[in-house]
């Protein structure tokens, strides 16, 4: 008995004394991870959020902005579903944290088994925007996405677009450039990046909407060449492709956004050590040449902005998707 | 001449300490990779993938092709001894190699694996070394009707897989369709058969449902009969613990089946391992002077779908390295690893990195070298599990069936769904229904279908598309004669010998 006693008065003083000496957790100001955080994502090891996933994890480390030893964890069943099924469950938890992208709102939208959506989490940041360009092959005879807009209209539903799923960023943007040219083609969803390229290299297909870093390598061989942007002003390292609107197609502009979320309802202090950390991510070296190799726009936004930003990404991409035909259920 | 030329230049670079080293490290954990069910290459590489930041980008890539080609070695070693699919491109190599196993004949069987991988992974390097941009180019000539013809031609060896019942080989086929279209409609989003569970969303995988059907459903046969006093007859002496000559005579056929129809499936993008090995089974099945031993312990059965498993990394390569498309998720690891070393891999990698491309090559004839003397001396050793007694081999088999099983998604509904598939495997054999056509219906019935699609969405709903194009036209020529052959020649049969049950 009198042991116990004695042991429960020192454990008493040791949660006391390490009350006294860290106080800055309890008092919420600066919250730190204790131990290695898992960073989530939808893909499997391979595909898109999965290398961010990393290439984030492998710049906090050599930025030296985290201790090493942060795992990316994937959750790749049902686009977004399972990784979202999995934040949800870690409410509370301060070592994990999810990377998402559009298919988090789409999936949220138009799949009716998730029970979470993307309204569910806490914003924490956006870091990137992945601009889309029109691709065709080398040899094709159009010079623009003007041209090949014309030729369709000529040849209602002969030229083929590739792409990837009914509710994806390339369908969407066919759907409105359709609506306002009147021009009609079809359209194939193929599963892999590579697939669609070998589908529009041998001649089966006839254009490509892509992210430029997915054929940089093809347009540097000749084999295929860049029409146009899908953005609202010319990309940095392409100032010779003259944007969608410059060539007289009026469309609203869609952007595939990366960026992170938390766990339901985080508490405030963690929210902010996300958001300075990512932040300070944006102004290292290793985060500039990312964003210039993979040809992608850096843009931070914080919590807030996230929050309203992600409502008014889900309002427009119901509207599209409703257009497109895929059935919304949210 | 050039050749030889870039090969010695090859070979000046697979061949320093350092890069032998990496492949020898490459090709043990790919070994090790294969063997284990459940986790497969991309998840090994993309976990090693930290560690390749500080190394030359040449060593760097010579480590983890060896995991790829490697992992294609190991992935035999289960499923002949416990009928365990290490990979699911292994699930045919238990058909003919866990019978062996239970024969006495398991140690033949690991060795003409090892030796129809080393074959076919050999001629695979090569055609990848002599003609890889020509190769890709002709593999472009592939869309989505070629496609369909050649899933078609893969599904038309139902009818040399479906034993001595026509309708339960069907049944066990449809089944096996229907497996595979659980999930998410591939183009409307919809979804098929998920009864409201989100991990039903993306389907059943694979692996889940091959390692039910065979590893639990073996035990649940043997648990059967009480006293059964040599499951396993063991091997005798230290010569039947390898193939004989005569064993080696007879798949001759065998390794050049498996290397061609491996590397062909290899080349295109989207294809995979798994569809390669089953039709090279079938093949094998349908040009066999003896079809009848197909099933229970044929020798070619083993050789000629292990061969054609380890040939598809060669012909894979050839996309990847020549054009940068990858074929697989592996591939798509490997380019995305080529990403994160800061090179560009693409069109012009080949003449901008020549001592990569041709480095890489010479190291996968060093390396399939490498797993031939690494994996032979392992064959009597694993052989010796055998010895186990049962109370102790099948909680072993269980245990590892569910941690390769949940491994795969870490997921426990694909736990009980593989006890599912073990009772329903028990219940198919106790019936005397085939599980081939099952495993065969499952792995091509999704691909069959998106493609048909494709081609559809193509032409606007025009069939004739997929008869037009000479390519698929000739495959889906070559489809009907295989399916209509075992008709006409049951039928000549019943001529000869009279009217008798089918």
């Amino acid at each position: 008995m009198k042991t116990t006693r004695a042991f429960i008065v020192i454990a008493a003083t040791m949660v006391v004394a390490t009350l006294a000496v860290t106080p800055v957790n309890v008092l919420g100001q600066g919250f730190k991870p204790t131990r290695a955080v898992d960073v989530v994502n939808h893909s499997r090891a391979g595909g898109g959020s999965d290398l961010f996933a990393r290439a984030l994890v492998q710049m906090l480390e050599q930025e030296k902005l985290i201790p090493p030893g942060w795992q990316v964890l994937n959750k790749a069943a049902g686009a977004g579903a399972q990784a979202m099924a999995y934040l949800a469950e870690k409410k509370g938890d301060p070592h994990t944290i999810s990377v998402f992208t559009n298919t988090w709102v789409v999936t949220s939208l138009t799949v009716k088994e998730t029970t979470y959506t993307i309204d569910d989490f806490t914003p924490l940041v956006r870091m990137i925007l992945e601009p889309t360009v029109a691709v065709i092959k080398g040899d094709s005879l159009y010079k623009n996405l003007k041209d090949f807009v014309e030729d369709a209209k000529k040849k209602p539903g002969q030229l083929i677009q590739v792409g990837g799923t009914v509710s994806s960023v390339d369908n969407l943007f066919r759907n409105l450039i359709q609506k306002t040219t009147g021009a009609k083609w079809q359209y194939v969803d193929v599963r892999s990046g590579g697939e669609r390229i070998a589908n529009l290299l041998g001649g089966h297909m006839h254009i490509y909407f892509a992210q430029p870093a997915e054929v940089s390598e093809h347009v540097r061989a000749g084999n295929v060449k860049i029409i146009a942007a899908l953005t609202e002003s010319r990309l940095e390292g392409l100032p010779n492709v003259s944007t969608i609107k410059e060539q007289g197609i009026d469309v609203p502009i869609i952007t595939q956004v990366r960026g992170a979320v938390g766990p339901p309802a985080m508490p405030k202090d963690r929210v902010q050590y996300w958001e300075g950390l990512f932040l300070r991510l944006t102004k290292t070296a290793s985060w500039k040449k990312y964003v210039k190799e993979n040809e992608v726009e850096s843009a931070y936004l914080n919590s807030e902005q996230l929050g309203a930003s992600l409502k008014e990404l889900s309002n427009q991409l119901r509207e599209t998707l409703k257009e497109a035909g895929v059935k919304v259920v949210r | 001449m050039e050749t030889l030329q870039n090969l010695s230049l090859g070979l000046s670079v697979a061949l320093t300490l350092t890069n032998l080293s990496w492949c020898f490290i490459g090709v043990f954990i790919g070994t090790v990779v294969g063997i284990l069910p459940g986790i497969g290459p991309p998840g090994a590489i993309a976990m090693l993938l930290p560690l390749t930041f500080k190394l030359d980008p040449t060593s760097a890539f010579i480590m983890l092709a060896g995991i790829y080609y490697g992992a294609k070695y190991g992935g035999s070693t289960t499923s002949i001894l416990l009928n365990i699919p290490g990979e699911p491109s292994s699930v045919v190599t238990c058909l003919d190699g866990y019978q062996m196993a239970r024969q006495g004949r398991a140690g033949p069987a690991l060795g003409i694996a090892a030796i129809a991988s080393f074959i076919a992974g050999t001629f695979g390097v090569l055609g990848l070394m002599l003609a890889a941009p020509p190769l890709a180019r002709f593999a472009l000539r592939f869309a989505p009707p070629e496609y369909f013809a050649v899933m078609s031609l893969g599904l038309t060896m139902v009818a040399y897989l479906t034993g001595k019942s026509v309708v339960k080989g069907l049944l066990a086929t449809f089944f096996g369709i229907w497996l595979g279209i659980i999930g998410t409609d591939l183009f409307t989003a919809q979804s098929r058969y998920t009864f409201g569970q989100v991990e039903l969303v993306d389907g059943i995988d694979f692996t889940v449902v091959s390692i039910g059907l065979f590893a639990v459903a073996e035990i649940l046969v043997n648990m059967e009969s009480r006293v059964k006093a040599d499951l396993f007859k063991l091997p005798k002496g230290l010569r039947n613990l390898l193939p004989k000559l005569q064993d080696l005579k007879d798949c001759r056929f065998a390794f050049v089946n498996g290397t061609l129809v491996g590397f062909f499936v290899g080349l295109l993008p989207g294809a995979g391992a798994t569809i390669a090995s089953m039709i090279s089974y079938g093949i094998e099945k349908a040009v066999s002077k003896h079809p009848e031993k197909f099933g229970a312990g044929a020798i070619e059965g083993v050789a000629a779908p292990e061969g054609a498993n380890n040939s598809d990394a060669g012909g894979g390569l050839v996309p990847l390295l020549s054009l940068g498309i990858p074929g697989s998720n592996v591939g798509a690891m490997l380019l995305a690893a080529l990403y994160l070393w800061g090179l560009r891999p693409g069109p012009l990698l080949i003449h901008e990195h020549p001592e990569l491309f041709w480095g890489v090559v010479a190291s996968m004839y060093v390396g399939n070298f490498l797993l031939l003397i690494l994996n032979l001396p392992l064959v009597p050793i694993f052989v010796q599990i055998l010895r186990l007694p049962y109370f102790a081999l099948y909680p072993m088999v269980l245990g590892i069936s569910i941690v390769g099983v949940y491994s795969v998604n870490y997921s426990f509904l694909d736990v009980w769904l593989m006890g599912f598939f073990g009772l329903l495997g028990y219940l198919m054999r106790k019936l005397h229904f085939p599980m081939a056509p099952l495993v065969l219906g499952m792995v091509l019935g999704k691909p069959t279908e998106r493609a048909l699609r494709q081609s559809l969405m193509m032409s606007q709903g025009d069939f004739t598309i997929l008869f037009m194009r000479p390519i698929s036209a000739t495959l889906l020529s070559a489809a009907v004669i295989i399916l209509l052959s075992p008709t006409v020649q049951r039928l000549s049969l019943r001529e000869k010998k009279g009217p008798q049950r089918v």
